[in-house]
């Protein structure tokens, strides 16, 4: 009896198809991307016309350093004195150089403490200073409409920059390296002519790799950079040597490879025209030099990129 | 069935015929009667059990699947803001805040559970996004426990999927859920066309009676009299109970109103407190950030006042003072923040107005959702009954046509 009933189905089964099983399709997996991560085809435009030539890391004389609390009056320093603190802008996402450290929620870092040194140098009170935080991009508009005095954040000296803002002398002298997964194969610059490369939006860095590689990701922050290396959305960093050294010593998989293929000179940005200010935090910057204080908070941050060099000498146009 | 020319013509000659002498005319009559009520009180028992079954939609599904979209988008909301204060907290993360965030985002996933049941597409993507999301601050909290700036970057990556994916498909969701709401208020509404067909009955039951007194000179026919009463009375019965549920149904408009108003307040609010919190965390490079926060509060005074003019509660009337008073300790971070007293500014972000105005709006929310559950529950009571009632009279009236002609029939015998 079971075994018609069976052939009955059967029967039927062979001359009614049912509909095929149904199957869960899946979605495409997400992949999030730092917020306005961009790619970049060409160089800034500034790149396009060469650039134009000057001496660019000759700064002015300071004079003689007036003593905290008795700025000149009348100066662009009475003014931040009568303020009562300074305004600088800083980065948060450079480990090393100016980073928010997370315990505290203090922003700190090598950077941080040259912007410190200056306040002391006004206030005698390295406490009396206002940090802005500023993105690479947003350094020179911060300064060209006054919300910052100064900007101290890994910024490069260069001609171009030079048109629209004014620089203090080098206080520090870095050098554009790559940052990579330690397995990558990647040994330098060199080796990333068909590689896709992270930089942030507004560097020097990002001029400088633009024609060297196949692909150029920009984002607004380094440390938006390293997410991407970590998620494999880029194969490599490619910019100061401060800056990776700071992002490798997030990541113990990651390495800086290559010798350095430019020079970066880093100056404090001061706004276009206040020549006081400048000479200034020259002043400051050559008392730091004589009395120890930059080979002191280059050892308190930057000891992963090496024991303390000589600071940079200074060179003025007068 | 094909009916060959010739008996298809002597049929027409066979009705026309007895639409020719009074007893044929009685007999057409009787069956279009009959047929009539019987297909009157149909139609009528078939409007209302649609009315019965859109009202029944609203109580059990609509309704609390919108409110679930709704939630869903809360939640996600509130857990992006929360990821934010926890992380400018510095130090070790809060454990209120971590509580918070948790239980936002168990609750977003309890939420899109149960809105998966009407919307399995738009649930879909926010299910495969979640996940995503929540690793993403993982990664982020795991990077700041070590003092890895990299841990901001992981918060805002998490951010921006949070602000560009879940909650414009939340946001699609939760819109297509209160469009089902608006639809099943529209099929409970008036049914004209059955109030029509029923009016129409009744006049024809009338005509028939003046005709019987025309031809057969008696003043009533007392099958017809019940026939016509019984028709009058569903026709009653059925007007008053769509115009009371209609009534209903539009104050369940008003408050379903209310609702999508006040819920749009609540996720004002919560945007406006993750946009005064980034600003914070972004130290001086939260101007979109304050720029968003104004755009926000201005759109959430809008909505209070709104909610105020749809009907003033307690509740609202909280809920704009706490808005007030709010805005007032805005104003006072903003002015230390931008004076360079970070901590000062961090330390008032800690204020109670911003709670004590989600708690008037989710008071206030539940208030009108009560509401609307009451109009609903009302709107379906006054139905009980009629779709019985409505065949019961149908039957007498088709009973009641039959017989009162019937008598008159047997006269011609």
């Amino acid at each position: 009896m079971r075994r018609l009933a069976l052939a009955a189905v059967m029967l039927l089964g062979a001359c009614s198809a049912g509909p095929a099983p149904s199957e869960v399709v899946p979605r495409s997996a997400v992949a999030p991307q730092p917020a306005n991560a961009s790619t970049v085809s060409a160089a800034p435009s500034s790149a396009a016309n060469p650039p134009p030539s000057c001496d660019a890391t000759a700064s002015l004389r300071p004079g003689p350093l007036p003593a905290a609390g008795q700025m000149p009056p009348g100066s662009t320093m009475a003014k931040i004195a009568q303020r009562g603190r300074l305004i600088a802008g800083v980065d948060q996402n450079s480990y090393l150089m100016g980073f928010r450290n997370s315990f505290s929620g203090e922003i700190e870092g090598f950077d941080v403490d040259v912007a410190r040194q200056i306040a002391k140098a006004v206030f005698g009170d390295e406490k009396k200073v206002q940090f802005k935080v500023v993105t690479a991009a947003e350094r020179i508009p911060m300064l060209q409409s006054g919300a910052v005095d100064v900007v101290v954040r890994t910024m490069t000296i260069t001609c171009d920059r030079l048109k629209d803002v004014d620089f203090s002398q080098v206080y520090y002298q870095a050098g554009q390296r790559v940052l990579v997964r330690r397995n990558s194969g990647i040994t330098g610059v060199e080796s990333l002519a068909d590689k896709r490369v992270c930089v942030a939006s507004g560097s020097t860095s990002l001029g400088n790799v633009v024609n060297r590689v196949k692909t150029t990701v920009s984002v607004p922050n380094w440390t938006d950079c390293l997410v991407m290396l970590q998620q494999g959305q880029t194969d490599a960093i490619s910019t100061d040597d401060t800056i990776l050294a700071g992002l490798a010593a997030q990541d113990p998989y990651t390495e800086v490879v290559g010798s350095r293929f430019t020079d970066e000179s880093y100056g404090v940005g001061v706004p276009k025209g206040q020549e006081d200010l400048v000479r200034f935090v020259n002043g400051v910057l050559e008392r730091m030099r004589t009395d120890g204080t930059w080979g002191g908070i280059y050892r308190r941050w930057l000891t992963p990129l090496g024991p303390a060099p000589t600071p940079p000498v200074a060179r003025y146009r007068d | 069935m094909v009916i060959d020319s010739q008996p298809r013509q002597a049929l027409v000659r066979r009705v026309t015929g007895l639409a020719r002498s009074t007893p044929g005319r009685l007999s057409l009559i009787v069956v279009v009667l009959v047929v009539a009520s019987l297909a009157s009180g149909w139609l009528t028992t078939w409007s209302v059990d649609r009315q019965e079954r859109a009202l029944e939609d609203l109580a059990t599904r609509s309704e609390p699947l919108a409110h679930a979209a709704q939630e869903v988008y809360r939640a996600l909301q509130d857990a992006d803001a929360t990821a934010a204060s926890a992380f400018l907290s510095g130090g070790l993360e809060p454990s209120q805040l971590r509580e918070r965030y948790e239980k936002d985002i168990a609750q977003a996933q309890a939420a899109l559970s149960v809105a998966t049941a009407s919307s399995p597409d738009l649930t879909a993507t926010l299910a495969a996004q979640l996940p995503v999301y929540t690793g993403l601050i993982e990664t982020a909290r795991t990077n700041n426990r070590q003092g890895f700036p990299v841990g901001a970057a992981y918060l805002r990556e998490a951010s921006g999927l949070m602000r560009t994916q879940l909650l414009p498909a939340a946001q699609e969701l939760y819109r297509a859920e209160t469009d089902r709401v608006s639809r099943a208020q529209d099929e409970a509404d008036f049914p004209w066309g059955s109030v029509g067909v029923a009016l129409a009955f009744v006049i024809a039951l009338v005509l028939t009676q003046r005709y019987l007194t025309r031809r057969t000179n008696r003043l009533l026919n007392v099958g017809l009299l019940v026939a016509t009463g019984a028709a009058a009375v569903s026709l009653l019965w059925v007007t008053t109970v769509s115009v009371l549920v209609m009534n209903d149904v539009s104050d369940s408009r008003a408050a379903s109103q209310k609702v999508d108003v006040l819920a749009q307040a609540r996720i004002a609010t919560l945007t406006a407190r993750g946009e005064e919190t980034l600003t914070l965390v972004a130290r001086g490079a939260g101007q979109t950030y304050e720029k968003n926060f104004v755009e926000v509060s201005e759109r959430l005074e809008g909505l209070l006042d709104q909610a105020t003019r749809l009907g003033d509660t307690e509740a609202v009337d909280q809920a704009m003072r706490q808005f007030r008073q709010w805005q007032q300790v805005h104003q006072r971070i903003r002015e230390a923040d931008d004076a360079g007293q970070y901590n000062d500014a961090v330390a008032l972000i800690d204020n109670p107005y911003f709670d004590s105005l989600d708690e008037s709006l989710v008071r206030a929310i539940g208030e009108a959702r009560q509401d609307f559950s009451d109009e609903v529950a009302v709107a379906r009571a006054s139905l009980a009954g009629t779709v019985v009632g409505v065949l019961v009279l149908a039957v007498i009236g088709a009973a009641g046509s039959a017989m009162g002609l019937w008598q008159r029939l047997k006269e011609y015998r």
